[in-house]
């Protein structure tokens, strides 16, 4: 469970920011003071983390930690692009399409890495996702054929399914806990064979719908894996986790993530987002 | 000869008290032991019985290869590991069938949840580490998936539900370089996992678990659990009930012998109890001042028990012989008492120096063994002449009745077949003295040569029988795979000499290189930004200590300004060149050291001993082969260090992303080469680092490289290495000083020399016996020949002061060998019998330790007493002129003789000594001794010439005329 303390110290930031900033969220939690029901915490909490604009652009730099403390660094540009909603359908706000995806992860640094690009087409319904892979040393693009998604993002802590989200249909959810100002959520997967964890738990909050905290649980009930938002920034109207960290606790690593440079809405092409981009990376997208 | 009035008297006089003092002595020092190991809270001042069988702690903790070993098990979070096998040959897939890995993938499970909080710190897990724990369901595949695409999988995510995807999974492994071999054997009959463990001596605990959980298992497929951990905790384990059977069993027979020679009950129990005193004395002891019980300490029981009954064996001998002249328990005892005080004090006293010189080897368990041993044996010693005459006299006289041999046997007709056969022995020296001498000098020589012959070798695994589990697992295990005992090659890059500052004005080249680059580009702000960072470059390189630190607060410059200037791009662009030199620092990413790091392994592999060995530069070609769409001609090290490290993030991006640390550390800068031997052998291991060195001596790395062994198998050979020489210059050392004893004793070196020589005959023929029948020389191997020390010169010593005696009594030798041979040999024979087929139950001993042990005490004391029988009184025959000098020249001349020897044996002792403990060279030392030897015959020469010697010293033709 989680402490007193360390739930202070990363609430005082964020509490700072609900109060201080008015947004459509706070609005709309303002005003109705029951429970939303726990489809809707789910959806809106992924939307605040995956769907803000209909696109977006992040540097981002990574620290890998291991357990004796070595550090290793990349850097890399991520891009983003929602499906377009279909005709009819508004988009912007909490009522945004909420569907498809496309990532482009640019990578800078290290130096051996740099100009290798990674791309996802994320699917949301059962289709497994599109990888694709462009590694300038060999001049290569790949497609990478992964039915699972729970392996290490370049090496870190993170997976590829934290970085592009978790399908909110992989899981069953139940609100086991409402706090002063979180919504406390326990989500069993359904198909337990695919996954290492046996369930996990995330502290929502409740004015920004952000997860602040991840934990993931073994069988045995004890923790695998910790997700904490470390810092949270509104941009452009959307309240934005610009620091972040995984720890794995089995093997006593951990990866932060720092997010700089931070834009949504930048209207993205489509056809960045295909193989002929990754041999050419689209320079003015990334700058 | 009179034993010293006090000492012997308040046994005869007041043996209650003596009874007594020495059970409470004894109950002390047991509970003091017991007690906190009982109830340790209660009793928190005291040590608890503890337990070590870790040969590992051969070596002492700060050790410089265990010091690198614990520091590159670290960094390479590398654990000790427990193999499990599982073997099918009955299936024609062997185990790649549904059920087997169905099983298998069970056992994996298993396997992986043995893990347990910590009894001292709750916070922490030991047992198995899981996510380190390699498996079929646990390891990662990746292969190609059609043109363009490749697949990253789990193996064997699930088990297999048919035939055909059974024989996937093997397809899919075989094609892992890692895998196969390691994880799969060739022939598809045997699978392995391997469980890291956090700690070894959990080993034990994990393998009784696991052969429950097998156990419930039914089918075709045997299950083997080996790997030096587990043979050294399960050694660890059976020692200890070994020790509560072959001891104790070893003691019945002694007793049993000693009542078919002395025939009574009440009497023979007297040598049983002061081995018992003088062991629970000694281990209580041990216990007490907080030592470890380990694998050397458990045997000091069993080296304790015959040297024990030594003496008591030459008390009861003699008393046997004497009590039926006398008919008085006292006066015979005192008489015995007389007699032997001297031999007994003399033999306890050079037994106990024997095993404390092992003090001086560099192995703490050895020191510990040999000092406490000497405490045991003075114990015993002290038990002996306190304790038995207290013990006689508190015997009835008239339980006494009949006891003993009939008297005036010794010069008439002897009776028994013991005296008989002595008494010819007798004879036989004297008449045939050449004869003798001349058939053990050939004897000798035999054996020389085939202490020439000598292996230096252990096996921690063969210290089981053949029969025994562990030794199968090994046997079958080894059989499939490439091999189940790990050694770790480390290759660490050195610094470069470079200065910091001449690196900077290098760097600072390449920064306005590529400045150009970036204006012809047109990278805004490039013109401002790059003589920015040039001018702190060489800033840095002026300050800063090393390479590495002016890199990072380069790093540290150019992040910080890309923050706060406007011109992002340009810094960037920095940033990427600071990445780029640090990349060059990033030694094993670099295609020519991994080609080197490859090479090195496949003459590793080369090697008979070496089945399989794994690499860096092998997850790297198989990771660049499958990306190519698995072509096998792409199976290499590709050509540019970028590929290096793109093809390295591939391989991370996986279930198993740190499995790269355990072959490399993330600076790139020290890698791991994972040689899998076939056999635990020391001579194999230290034979492949051999050939490593060799390889290394002809093909010089393209960068500065250092080579390191580390992993238990390299360790072993390690102390191994230190415990053969360290034995050796202790064996030496003892020797040297036994020899000066016995001189000082005689105040003769020709007598001291004599007294030697029934020792180094044995120690010669046992040794030699082991090199010319193959019996590596192990660590019980090397610990005997302490023991021949205290068991061979105690024979030698008896005989010859007895001899000394008998001679003077008699005036002749020839007259004086019936004497000789019929009461001090009858005790040496006896001795011989009682303690040496004592011995030989150990023999039936489960562990190979145990059995050399038994095998070689019974040699020794058989070899030993053989040689003091027939060669002192043949020599005897041979020197008598000059070893009972008849006249005062002769007399000088052998105490000027003596001088010199002993002063050189002095010097030689020093040197030993000093060299051991200072490490100095021998060469050192060499001329300092010469001087001083020569110092001490010139003041033999001048007290000779100023004292006594006024005529010119007689010629040695002189002297045997």
């Amino acid at each position: 469970m989680i402490t007193p303390k360390s739930f202070t110290t990363f609430l005082a930031p964020l509490l700072l920011i609900a109060m201080t900033s008015a947004s459509p969220l706070q609005a709309q939690a303002g005003e109705s003071k029951k429970i939303p029901s726990v489809d809707e915490i789910v959806d809106r909490t992924n939307r605040a983390a995956y769907y803000k604009g209909k696109d977006g652009r992040a540097e981002v730099s990574m620290t890998i930690t291991d357990k004796q403390g070595r550090k290793r660094t990349r850097a890399f540009i991520i891009l983003r692009r929602d499906e377009p909603a279909p005709e009819g359908q508004a988009e912007g706000d909490a009522d945004s399409f909420c569907k498809d995806q496309k990532y482009y992860v640019y990578f800078q640094r290290p130096a051996d890495v740099n100009k290798m690009v990674f791309m996802v087409w994320k699917h949301v319904d059962e289709r497994p996702d599109d990888r694709w892979l462009y590694m300038p040393g060999l001049d290569l693009v790949k497609r990478i054929a992964a039915t699972d998604k729970r392996t290490s993002f370049v090496g870190s802590d993170f997976f590829y399914e934290d970085v592009s989200g978790r399908s909110i249909d992989a899981d069953r959810h139940e609100l086991v806990e409402t706090t002063k100002n979180y919504y406390v959520l326990k989500n069993t997967p359904k198909k337990p064979d695919e996954v290492e964890f046996s369930f996990f738990k995330m502290w929502i909050h409740k004015k920004t719908f952000l997860a602040v905290k991840t934990e993931y649980y073994d069988k045995e009930g004890k923790k695998l894996r910790v997700y904490e938002a470390l810092g949270v920034e509104k941009i452009q109207g959307y309240h934005t986790v610009v620091k972040s960290r995984m720890k794995d606790l089995r093997t006593g690593g951990e990866t932060t993530l720092e997010y700089r440079g931070v834009k949504y809405d930048v209207d993205l092409p489509d056809e960045i987002f295909t193989e002929r981009f990754l041999r050419r990376a689209p320079r003015k997208h990334l700058k | 000869m009179k034993a010293s009035p006090n000492l012997f008297n308040i046994p005869i006089n007041r043996p209650r008290l003596i009874t007594i003092v020495m059970v409470a002595m004894t109950l002390l020092f047991a509970v003091g032991a017991l007690l906190p190991t009982l109830w340790p809270r209660a009793f928190p001042f005291l040590h608890p019985v503890a337990v070590d069988t870790d040969p590992e702690n051969m070596l002492a903790h700060d050790e410089a290869v265990r010091v690198f070993h614990d520091r590159m098990k670290e960094e390479m979070s590398l654990y000790d590991m427990v193999v499990l096998g599982v073997v099918n040959e009955k299936d024609p897939d062997g185990v790649f069938n549904p059920d087997s890995l169905r099983k298998i993938h069970e056992l994996t499970r298993y396997a992986a949840s043995l893990h347990w909080p910590d009894e001292d710190d709750p916070d922490q897990e030991v047992g198995v580490i899981a996510v380190d724990l390699i498996a079929p369901s646990l390891v990662d595949s990746m292969e190609p998936a059609g043109p363009g695409e490749v697949r990253f999988d789990w193996l064997m995510a699930a088990p297999p539900e048919t035939r055909e995807e059974a024989i996937e999974v093997r397809r899919k492994a075989e094609r892992i370089p890692f895998l196969n071999g390691t994880v799969l054997s060739e022939d598809g009959k045997a699978l392995c996992l391997y469980l890291p463990i956090t700690s070894k001596d959990l080993s034990y605990t994990i393998y009784t678990k696991l052969k429950e959980k097998i156990a419930g298992f039914t089918g075709d497929e045997r299950y083997f659990i080996t790997g030096l951990p587990v043979a050294e905790d399960t050694f660890g384990v059976e020692m200890f009930k070994q020790m509560a059977v072959s001891a104790p069993v070893a003691m019945v027979i002694i007793f049993l012998l000693m009542l078919f020679f002395f025939r009574k009950f009440v009497l023979v129990l007297s040598p049983m109890i002061v081995a018992m005193v003088s062991v629970i004395l000694t281990m209580g002891l041990l216990v007490i001042t907080g030592n470890t019980i380990h694998i050397m300490s458990s045997m000091i029981p069993i080296f304790i028990m015959p040297i024990a009954v030594l003496d008591a064996v030459h008390i009861l001998s003699e008393f046997f012989d004497r009590y039926p002249e006398k008919k008085d328990r006292r006066a015979t005892i005192v008489d015995v008492m007389n007699t032997l005080n001297r031999p007994m004090l003399y033999t306890s006293l050079t037994t106990a120096v024997g095993f404390a010189s092992l003090a001086l080897t560099p192995i703490p368990p050895v020191q510990i063994f040999g000092l406490f041993v000497a405490f045991g044996v003075l114990c015993a010693w002290f038990c002996t002449v306190v304790f038995i005459p207290a013990y006689i006299m508190l015997i009835p006289e008239k339980s006494l009745k009949n006891f003993g041999h009939a008297p005036g046997s010794d010069h008439e007709a002897p009776r028994s077949l013991l005296s008989r056969l002595l008494a010819r022995t007798g004879r036989f020296t004297f008449l045939r003295s050449r004869g003798v001498l001349l058939f053990f000098l050939i004897v000798t020589l035999v054996a020389v040569f085939g202490i020439t012959k000598i292996t230096i070798n252990d096996n921690p695994t063969k210290w089981f029988q053949a029969s025994h589990p562990i030794r199968e697992a090994d046997r079958v295990l080894n059989e499939h795979f490439g091999g189940t005992y790990m050694a770790y090659l480390a290759l660490e890059a050195m610094e470069e000499e470079k200065k910091p500052e001449a690196y900077a004005a290098e760097l600072a080249d390449r920064i306005t290189s590529q400045e150009k680059v970036l204006r012809e580009e047109e990278v805004d702000g490039t013109e401002t930004v790059f003589p920015a960072l040039r001018d702190e470059a060489l800033r840095l390189g002026s300050r800063a200590s090393s390479l590495e630190e002016m890199l990072d607060e380069l790093d540290a410059f150019a992040a910080r300004m890309e923050m706060e200037d406007e011109t992002f791009a340009p810094w960037n662009e920095a940033l990427l060149l600071i990445s780029r030199e640090k990349g060059r620092r990033e030694v094993f990413k670099q295609p020519e050291a991994l080609e080197y790091v490859a090479a090195l392994q496949a003459h590793l592999d080369d090697s008979n001993a070496v089945g399989k060995s794994n690499s860096l530069p092998d997850i790297v070609k198989t990771v660049h082969r499958d990306l190519l769409d698995g072509a096998e001609e792409q199976f290499r090290i590709p050509d540019r260090p970028a590929t290096v490290g793109q093809c390295l993030m591939q391989f991370q991006s996986s279930h198993r992303k740190d499995d790269l640390w355990h072959f490399v550390t993330p600076d790139y800068r020290k890698t791991v080469i994972w040689a899998q031997l076939k056999s635990g052998d020391n001579s194999d291991m230290a034979e492949v680092a051999d050939a490593v060195d060799r390889f290394v001596a002809d093909n010089p790395p393209p960068v500065a490289l250092e080579q390191r062994w580390f992993g238990l198998t390299y360790i072993n050979v390690v102390w191994q290495e230190k415990m053969v020489s360290g034995m050796l210059q202790a064996f030496l050392g003892s020797f040297l000083i036994v020899f000066l004893m016995m001189t000082l004793v005689y105040r003769s070196a020709l007598w001291g020399i004599l007294s030697m020589i029934p020792l180094t005959v044995t120690i010669a023929l046992i040794y030699g016996l082991i090199g010319l029948v193959g019996k590596d020389y192990d660590m019980p191997v090397a610990v005997l020949s302490s023991l021949s020390i205290g068991l061979a010169v105690d024979y030698a010593i008896h005989f010859l002061t007895r001899s000394r005696n008998l001679r003077e009594r008699h005036g002749s030798w020839k007259n004086a060998t019936g004497a000789v041979f019929g009461e001090p040999a009858r005790a040496i024979a006896r001795n011989v019998v009682v303690v040496g087929v004592g011995f030989l139950p150990l023999l039936l001993a489960p562990l190979v330790p145990y059995q050399t042990v038994g095998m070689f005490i019974a040699a020794i004391l058989f070899v030993a007493g053989l040689a003091s029988l027939l060669i002192l009184p043949a020599l005897i025959a041979r020197l008598e002129r000059w070893l009972f000098p008849a006249s005062e020249k002769q007399g000088k001349m052998c105490r000027c003789g003596t001088i010199v020897f002993s002063g050189a044996a002095l010097a030689a002792l020093v040197i030993i000594n000093a060299h051991q403990f200072l490490s100095i060279g021998w060469n050192v030392l060499t001329w300092p001794s010469v001087g001083m030897i020569l110092v001490l015959a010139a003041v033999c020469y001048f007290t000779r010439r100023f004292r006594n010697c006024h005529e010119p010293a007689p010629s040695n033709k002189d002297e045997i005329e």
